[in-house]
């Protein structure tokens, strides 16, 4: 490996010298948790996060309970991973979207990624380019050169009939703001304008 | 060599996810967590993140395929994603304060020595901090994770002087800004 310019020599030599160690014991830790078959929190939710999901997951649960809302017999979620599209405005066709749902009814969590390993879905390797909960929302726009993509039409909610679209607003090349699905059922047959679906 | 316990299944048993995390952790854990932590304000950030990493190699440990590239060059990818990710949702945090160094290696024999070398990693990290992503990510793989440029553009997938032209380019930006 060649040296450094001479006037950053000095800068390469401090910041060699930097290492930060683990504790000695975090590779058993770890072999343990492996061993034990614990995954990994969702991508971009790692530490405090888990805290706030599982507490908000119990007050919706106790929520629930209190409005006597009923928890048995509702349809269990249904996860939909469609690949490949562009979504990003990148230009390829790498792009897929990962959605869990009730069958034909609410979006609970989605994700847009980059299938950057080509496996055909989301798998740890690839880039999350939007992580949403339940509700649609428009992250900063942060400049102008938005872009809006739409697929349609496909089942993203495992609901059977091809009847769902999917509206992505980001900008190009690889900036995703929004994404959310619709379902056409038997609305106005005007292919590209999804406004007047409800929004999911 | 003791035997072990009749009727308990080796937990690291060949192949298990326990023996597979610990192979690779015991190759590349420091290094991985050094990365990661030159671009995270805590040790408990750089700890989970480092556990997420691992726990994500091993779910996906079915997909890795050796012929197309080194178990080295493939947890690193998992782990910029990871960081990418993290980063994405974290609001990070503009300053390194001293208390938060207490995982930094020091050979410093003295606690005066050790004092000033936390003040000039805390400064070197603060001013890292205001370079591009790009930057940052470059600069925290080669002295983050200790990795030569060769390992770098590995990872990269660049040519090796091309990562260091970019190199260099890059500390003299950080030089810039630590500068007075």
């Amino acid at each position: 490996m060649s040296e450094p310019p001479d006037d950053l020599r000095d800068l390469d030599r401090r910041l060699r010298g930097i290492r930060f160690e683990p504790p000695t014991s975090f590779g058993a830790e770890l072999a343990g948790r492996a061993a034990r078959g614990e995954s990994p929190p969702p991508a971009g939710r790692t530490g405090p996060h888990r805290a706030l999901l599982v507490t908000a997951a119990l007050a919706a649960g106790i929520a629930a309970v209190a409005l006597g809302v009923p928890l048995v017999g509702r349809s269990k979620p249904v996860t939909i991973d469609r690949c490949c599209y562009d979504l990003d405005g990148g230009g390829a066709q790498d792009d897929g979207v990962r959605i869990v749902a009730r069958r034909d009814a609410e979006v609970r969590r989605l994700w847009v990624y980059e299938d950057t390993d080509r496996s055909g879905d989301l798998t740890p390797e690839d880039i999350v380019r939007l992580e949403r909960g339940a509700d649609p929302s428009l992250a900063e726009a942060g400049g102008g050169g938005l872009v809006t993509i739409q697929r349609c039409c496909l089942d993203f909610d495992g609901g059977g009939p091809d009847d769902d679209g999917l509206l992505v607003v980001g900008v190009p090349p690889d900036r995703v703001l929004m994404a959310a699905i619709y379902e056409r059922g038997d609305g106005p047959r005007r292919a590209g304008r999804p406004s007047h679906f409800r929004l999911r | 060599m003791s035997s072990p316990v009749r009727g308990t299944p080796p937990q690291d048993a060949p192949g298990t996810p326990a023996a597979l995390c610990r192979g690779w952790y015991e190759a590349y854990g420091a290094a991985i967590y050094s990365y990661l932590r030159f671009h995270l304000p805590s040790p408990a950030q750089a700890e989970d993140l480092t556990a997420d990493v691992f726990l994500r190699a091993v779910r996906a440990a079915g997909r890795f395929d050796p012929e197309r590239g080194a178990a080295r060059a493939w947890l690193f990818q998992i782990a910029r994603n990871a960081l990418r990710d993290y980063l994405r949702h974290e609001r990070r945090h503009p300053h390194v304060s001293l208390g938060v160094l207490d995982d930094l290696r020091s050979e410093a024999p003295s606690p005066e020595e050790r004092l000033l070398w936390k003040e000039e990693v805390g400064r070197l990290l603060t001013a890292l901090s205001r370079l591009t992503a790009a930057d940052q990510e470059l600069i925290g793989l080669r002295y983050g994770s200790g990795l030569d440029t060769l390992e770098v553009a590995e990872i990269l997938g660049l040519r090796e002087p091309a990562v260091r032209t970019r190199l260099w380019r890059a500390l003299g930006r950080l030089r810039r800004v630590l500068a007075p």
